[in-house]
């Protein structure tokens, strides 16, 4: 083994780290390419809430922006320098903070290339961390059904750190504006940054280039009886409790679904076709979420494959809560997604 | 030929309207823009304009009567129809000939003495309930809510003509360039307004006939390679920037050879390779824009600058202090011209703002701010070229407030109800094609016969245009999925 991973010139890496070198490299590569963002470039400072950009600002002293608390300020300087040729990269601190900056996500980076007869191109780039992490509401949401439902926009959300790498720079050279959903717990941010509940989302990094294509989703575990669909921190725990259900003799199928628009239907199709059966689990609140979406368009398409309906684990429809018990209770867990495979499979 | 003229929908509702009375009598003659009958709507009384010339032949309702929209209402025989206006059988006069019962100087209002008002003090504040605190205010704020009011009254602080020491630092043929581009505006948006209200162009439409000089001025201070952003209130914009007839007809009437394919129409007309971004119909939401273009510019280290256009509504958003906060800290070679047309769809600029001068807003943001008066359009043209040379030296942002006013609705049949009729008066007398016409026949080598040639020459082509946007194709149902993504 040792001898294989001395070949493929691998490094293991976090999110944090895999995203900081992605930027790092699409900006040598890239003189149009920068940061914009809140809390970027200070020296002493964090590299954005969770650490991605540290110390850009040694290499790239003129191109990491730092911002005044002002998302739809520079969420629209963002859009408006992408249609003059430069390909920003804008980030919220936390996800919740990207409805400040709706007006111009929605109206304007996504639709400015339709009003304009297709004259104009929107190169953007908008990370943005979500997940319940013990903040309370307002820095918890999981807020992709938000986007998702918004023609002119591509959506992705990183669930390890091969893909973080690979669907940023993919995402810096693509000309259409794409957001990047990122999970609080799987940034493997350290030190002062680091985040009780994390998940393991290392990856290994190949020396390389490598880019990720932003339209789809990708099968983490075969398996004949079930198709498990999650993203972000749910991919991971569909992983784990596709590991326990496999001890009971059930071997499911774990697809990260990562591309929420476009949905990838050709690689979750095929999974369908031979499994059959969908559990869909989504961090979101059960109502108007992703998963709805999905168990919509897998029914249109594949509905004649499907031996029992669409299933879902979701959160509950309330605001994110704060207490530990509360906000355990609220998230899907791999319990729950066990136990809504085995409900699924007797019927 | 008798056309048939249908009842618009004036209501807020869409339900009965009552005809009140006819202002036009059987066998007489009716201009384009005469007030054919009085109509009563479930809010206020209105006045409908005809869009037609000739001679009324009958009336098909009695006074009184109740009417819904789309109703006929009577039948005009039209008289002089020109080929390209056959379909909407209205011939165009002149803008002089419709402009004849405003643009008579008003005595009580041009009789004042310009400065009288602006050097008066302020007036003691009200008693009341605050009235303590309210004088407290008024001794320390920089403008006072009385202060404020006299604004109701700022047309007659502002000059009613261009001298001739203004004039003589141009060359004529700039000057006249000016007027051409005020009148093509003018006559763009008249023939517009009609073909609109003839119901052959689909959508909602906002004009700016009155606004002429504001366009004018700030695009002949910008190079071909300068962008501007504009707002729901386009069209002008774009004429001033370059744009054809041609392209923003074809655009109105949704045609897919419009300047942007039938996809934006009349609130998102721009063209790129001209420097114009589809116009932004969200209040403030080009200010951010702007703001990122110009940033652009900067980090690109080219010297283009942008220009972007925004009403006195727009100053009340969160989006104008963003984006002035960041053009501002990073130096950026943007103008954000305000075009404080004292209306905010209908509520009035001083219920919305303490502020006398929308431009010391500039103080808040560290950066030079100027208010100039909108309808000259050689002010405007002096003050964006300063504002234009110090952004390009590295010495921007600007804010420019231009003094204007809206002759026309907010948008689609809006009556202006809201508008003083002294004050509409007094702005119509500082019409910014009227006071350079007057100007240039004054002071220039230049009569009235070349300024009529400069109109009559636009009209034509406009007819033109318009024959071309009616019968241009029409995008196809393949066309819906297209220029989502690049």
């Amino acid at each position: 083994m040792a001898e294989v991973s001395t070949t493929l010139a691998t490094r293991r890496l976090t999110i944090a780290e895999a995203l900081r070198e992605a930027i790092a490299e699409e900006m040598r590569r890239d003189p149009c390419v920068f940061c914009i963002g809140e809390d970027i470039a200070i020296p002493g400072g964090w590299g954005g809430a969770f650490t991605v950009t540290l110390d850009l600002e040694n290499e790239f002293p003129d191109r990491m922006l730092n911002t005044p608390i002002a998302e739809l300020g520079f969420f629209g300087a963002a859009v408006g320098a992408a249609m003059m040729g430069m390909r920003p990269i804008a980030d919220v601190q936390y996800g919740d903070f990207l409805f400040l900056a709706m007006d111009q996500i929605v109206n304007n980076a996504a639709k400015m290339r339709y009003m304009s007869g297709g004259t104009v191109k929107v190169p953007l780039v908008m990370r943005a961390p979500i997940g319940a992490t013990g903040r309370g509401s307002q820095h918890a949401q999981s807020m992709e059904r938000c986007f998702t439902g918004v023609p002119g926009l591509k959506v992705v959300a990183v669930s390890n750190a091969y893909d973080a790498k690979g669907l940023l720079k993919a995402a810096v050279r693509d000309d259409n504006p794409v957001l990047i959903f990122e999970h609080k717990l799987l940034y493997g941010s350290k030190g002062a940054r680091a985040e009780s509940q994390a998940v393991d989302a290392t990856s290994d990094i190949p020396e390389n280039e490598y880019v990720v294509p932003l339209d789809k989703a990708a099968l983490r575990r075969s398996g004949s009886h079930v198709t498990i669909l999650g993203w972000l921190l749910m991919s991971h725990y569909a992983m784990s409790a596709a590991e326990s259900l496999a001890a009971e003799g059930i071997e499911a199928e774990v697809i990260d679904v990562r591309s929420l628009s476009p949905i990838d239907y050709n690689t979750i199709g095929t999974s369908v076709e031979k499994t059959g059966r969908v559990v869909i689990v989504e961090e979101g609140p059960r109502t108007g979420g992703v998963s709805a979406e999905l168990a919509a368009g897998i029914t249109e398409r594949f509905g004649e494959y499907l031996l029992a309906p669409v299933s879902r684990v979701a959160s509950a429809d309330v605001p994110v809560p704060f207490s530990p018990p509360l906000e355990d209770a609220y998230r899907p867990t791999s319990q729950r997604i066990i136990a809504a495979v085995q409900k699924l499979l007797s019927r | 030929m008798e056309i048939e003229v249908k009842m618009p929908d004036l209501s807020t509702t869409g339900g009965e309207l009552t005809v009140l009375k006819w202002l036009i009598a059987v066998g007489g003659s009716v201009k384009r823009g005469d007030v054919l009958f009085e109509v009563e709507t479930d809010k206020a009384t209105m006045d409908v304009e005809s869009a037609h010339a000739g001679v009324l032949k009958k009336q098909l309702v009695e006074p009184n009567a109740t009417v819904l929209p789309g109703d006929a209402i009577a039948i005009i025989e039209v008289s002089q129809v020109r080929p390209a206006m056959a379909a909407v059988a209205a011939s165009v006069p002149p803008v002089e000939a419709n402009r004849q019962t405003t643009s008579q100087p008003s005595e009580s209002v041009s009789g004042v003495n310009p400065n009288t008002l602006a050097a008066s003090s302020p007036a003691p504040p009200r008693a009341g309930m605050f009235a303590e605190n309210r004088a407290k205010r008024a001794e320390n704020a920089t403008t006072t809510r009385s202060q404020n009011e006299q604004r109701a009254a700022a047309p007659r602080m502002l000059p009613a003509e261009i001298s001739h020491d203004q004039l003589a630092a141009y060359n004529p043929s700039f000057l006249l360039e000016l007027y051409t581009r005020m009148v093509r505006i003018r006559e763009f948006e008249e023939g517009v307004k009609y073909l609109f209200l003839q119901g052959s162009m689909p959508g909602t439409i906002h004009q700016c006939q009155g606004q002429e000089a504001t366009a004018v001025g700030v695009c002949a201070a910008l190079r071909d390679d300068d962008f501007i952003t504009s707002t729901f209130r386009g069209h002008g914009h774009a004429l001033a920037k370059g744009l054809s007839m041609d392209e923003i007809l074809l655009e109105l009437y949704g045609a897919a050879s419009g300047c942007c394919k039938g996809k934006g129409g009349s609130m998102h007309v721009g063209n790129y390779d001209k420097g114009m971004i589809p116009a932004i119909a969200i209040v403030g939401g080009g200010i951010p824009l702007a703001a990122g273009m110009a940033l652009a510019f900067k980090m690109q280290k080219r010297d283009q600058v942008v220009a972007c256009f925004f009403g006195d509504g727009a100053t009340s958003e969160g989006a104008f202090h963003e984006g002035l906060t960041l053009a501002a800290i990073w130096d950026l070679p943007a103008i954000f011209v305000c075009e404080n047309n004292l209306y905010g769809a209908s509520t009035r600029v001083n219920q919305v703002t303490r502020l006398n001068d929308l431009a010391d807003h500039a103080n808040s943001y560290g950066i030079t701010g100027r208010t100039v008066f909108g309808n000259d359009v050689l002010a405007v043209y002096e003050a964006t070229k300063n504002a234009v040379d110090q952004c390009r030296s590295g010495r921007g942002p600007v804010l420019l407030e231009l003094l204007t006013y809206r002759r026309t609705g907010h948008s689609r049949r809006d009556a202006c109800n809201y508008q003083a009729d002294v004050e509409k008066q007094a702005w119509f007398d500082r019409d910014p094609i009227r006071l350079l016409g007057d100007a240039l026949t004054k002071h220039c080598d230049v009569d009235a016969t070349q300024l009529k040639e400069i109109r009559d020459e636009i009209v034509a082509q406009f007819e033109v245009a318009v024959e071309r946007a009616r019968s241009a194709p029409l995008p196809s149902e393949d066309d819906l999925i297209t220029d989502v993504f690049a």
